[in-house]
């Protein structure tokens, strides 16, 4: 069994070898019959890569709204029903929020939202469809909104109705350019309000910037904007140690009270979380996905026969070699592991082309797609080479294997 | 002296479809350690096939071949192969060196499928090399030796791994009649170092060389005869030139 296992290592050593030398004498065939695993490998890892890129896009995006954190709504945030069934719902208001407030054991937090698109102006400078954010002295823990200067909205902010702001970058840079903002006015739809506080920057969702907002007490908006029609969202961030299925399950049940729901009846409001946003991007990229890896796998199935072609003009012009090699004490194992070999190499020699051409390709790409190459990526596109010329090599190197040493001797 | 080869009653059928081609008739042959031997007979005498049997790269369809005591009618693939590696050293007419690999590596060949250390493999295969006079040209490719030096390294590569028989299928049969005599005057060298040499061939002249001569027709052994062999000194051969 040793020796056994010892000449099975010597076989493939030797098939590097003499594989290694038939490479080099014929560089131009072998970079021929390469190229299809070439196109192969780039495609296949070009298209994963910008999957990938455009994966930990996405999860960068979405992060903001937390993994922890599951958002009660009038919508939800993916539907395939129809539109209506939503547009009828009641809305979620801040009595309910209350209701959950008192009432939740498994959240961390809480805070309740409300928006409206303003224009905002000091003195001559105006700066139109600003998100202008109602909120409770809370979201500064479950948005993860920090002011970065100054304070942020507080109880008795909410409580007296007060006309304050803490304004995001955005704002900051295009009103009062290199002026300190703080205790300053603006003017929101004609009301002053003073700014107290300015955000840390909060980049981008998708393409629209975080930081083109402003936020002031969920009261006073209200009271300035009006509160009849206006919809409430209600952020939980669920504590660390209960799964979000139980803070969820709870938040249901509270809702449901609140509501006075049948047993039977449908919930009418909406618990929204990022996993949904997940979900669908995933269906969604899913398409992508699949076509990348049928014409990477086409690709290098039309490799594979190239390299099997290949592969047996090598055998047969090499015929009285393994007649020689027979002879002189080859076993059937030592010739099918030199033709595997040789195959192998080809095909990993593509591959590791392949990958370092995707590699560049993929420079150009990020100008404007987000791609990443990671290590496990480049190394299974190495082996997955290797795989195919294993697969298509298989059946040349059968075919040298079992040659009758007399006839392949007469070969010559 | 032990007996390396025993054949009795051998015989060979090839089938091809229904039709049965016999090759060899039943033969009978016993070579003994130390001898130096050459098997002549016209084409379709059945030597290919008989040196083939001999070779272990073939079986006989009934009869009993030993070699060196080891019944080898009734090995596998793999124990043929073994056999091959270690009891035979073949030398062919087209010398059958790889073109890329170097002097040193197609000597190397045998040992590398016997499985033997690397350090190991350089000690014999210097000394093989040495035994056929071309310790200097190891790294040479076959393309950059002449065609005698060319079957020094095919017979350096036969006797690498001590086979107990050295078996040459027209060894000259490529070259010129001057380097003819150099590789016999080698397997003379070899002969007298104890090896034992069995030459296939259809030339008169190489079959002097010998000890003795089996002569086949019709598969069947037509005479085997001892003989004082002709010895041609290289010096003797620098005379005639």
């Amino acid at each position: 069994m040793g020796r056994k296992l010892q000449g099975a290592g010597r076989a493939i050593w030797e098939g590097f070898v003499i594989a290694f030398a038939a490479l080099k004498a014929n560089k131009t065939r072998a970079s021929l019959t390469t190229l299809g695993i070439v196109i192969g490998v780039i495609t296949v890892t070009l298209m994963m890569m910008i999957i990938q890129g455009l994966n930990q896009s996405f999860t960068d995006q979405i992060s903001f709204l937390g993994a922890k954190t599951v958002y009660v709504q009038r919508w939800p945030w993916v539907w395939d029903d129809d539109w209506w069934k939503y547009i009828n719902r009641p809305r979620v208001t801040m009595e309910q929020y209350e209701t959950l407030r008192e009432r939740i054991t498994t959240a961390e937090e809480l805070s309740a939202m409300a928006w409206t698109g303003r224009s905002v102006t000091y003195r001559d400078k105006q700066l139109d469809r600003v998100s202008i954010l109602g909120t409770t002295k809370e979201h500064s823990i479950v948005g993860s909104s920090l002011p970065e200067y100054g304070r942020y909205i507080s109880d008795s902010d909410n409580r007296s109705s007060r006309r304050v702001a803490v304004i995001g970058v955005d704002v900051r840079d295009a009103l009062f350019g290199p002026l300190d903002p703080m205790g300053r006015t603006v003017r929101i739809a004609s009301k002053s309000y003073t700014v107290i506080g300015i955000l840390e920057e909060q980049g981008s969702f998708f393409g629209d910037s975080r930081d083109n907002t402003i936020i002031i007490p969920i009261e006073t908006l209200f009271n300035d904007f009006g509160r009849v029609g206006r919809d409430v969202m209600i952020a939980v961030k669920g504590r660390e140690d209960i799964s979000i299925e139980d803070t969820t399950d709870e938040i249901r049940g509270i809702m449901r009270a609140a509501r006075n729901l049948k047993p039977l009846e449908e919930d009418n409001f909406a618990i929204n979380q990022q996993d949904a946003l997940a979900d669908l991007y995933n269906t969604l990229t899913g398409g992508v996905y699949a076509a990348g890896l049928i014409i990477g796998g086409i690709s290098l199935l039309v490799g594979g026969i190239g390299i099997m072609n290949i592969m047996l003009v090598s055998v047969t012009e090499r015929t009285w070699e393994i007649g020689m090699r027979k002879a002189i004490g080859a076993r059937t194992t030592h010739i099918l592991w030199q033709f595997l070999v040789e195959a192998m190499m080809i095909c990993t020699v593509g591959g590791t082309v392949g990958i370092g051409l995707a590699y560049l390709g993929g420079l150009v790409l990020q100008q404007a797609l987000p791609a990443v190459l990671p290590a496990w990526l480049a190394a299974s596109a190495v082996l997955f080479s290797a795989a195919v010329g294993l697969i298509f090599g298989l059946f040349p190197a059968a075919k040298a294997a079992r040659m009758d040493p007399i006839e392949a001797l007469r070969a010559q | 002296m032990s007996t390396i080869i025993q054949l009795e009653r051998i015989t060979k059928i090839y089938e091809i479809g229904d039709i049965k081609v016999p090759a060899l008739n039943g033969i009978d042959v016993t070579i003994e350690e130390g001898e130096y031997l050459s098997i002549m007979g016209p084409s379709g005498s059945g030597k290919s096939t008989l040196m083939n049997l001999i070779g272990c790269l073939d079986t006989p369809t009934d009869g009993l071949y030993k070699l060196t005591g080891e019944d080898v009618g009734e090995m596998t693939d793999n124990e043929l192969a073994d056999i091959r590696n270690r009891r035979i050293g073949f030398v062919f007419q087209t010398f059958n060196l790889l073109p890329r690999a170097n002097a040193f590596h197609n000597v190397e060949l045998p040992l590398i499928y016997a499985g033997m250390s690397k350090d190991d493999r350089r000690e014999k295969v210097e000394l093989a090399l040495g035994k056929v006079g071309l310790s200097d040209r190891m790294k040479h490719k076959p393309n950059e030796l002449s065609g005698g030096q060319r079957q020094r390294v095919a017979i350096a590569r036969a006797l690498v791994n001590d086979p107990s028989l050295l078996l040459a299928d027209e060894p000259t049969g490529n070259l010129d009649s001057s380097t003819s005599y150099e590789i016999m005057d080698l397997f003379g060298n070899l002969h007298e170092g104890g090896n034992t040499i069995v030459i296939v061939t259809h030339e008169e002249d190489i079959a002097a060389y010998t000890h003795r001569v089996v002569r086949l027709l019709d598969g069947l052994i037509h005479s085997d005869e001892k003989q004082a062999p002709r010895r041609v000194a290289a010096s003797a051969v620098a005379e005639a030139v």
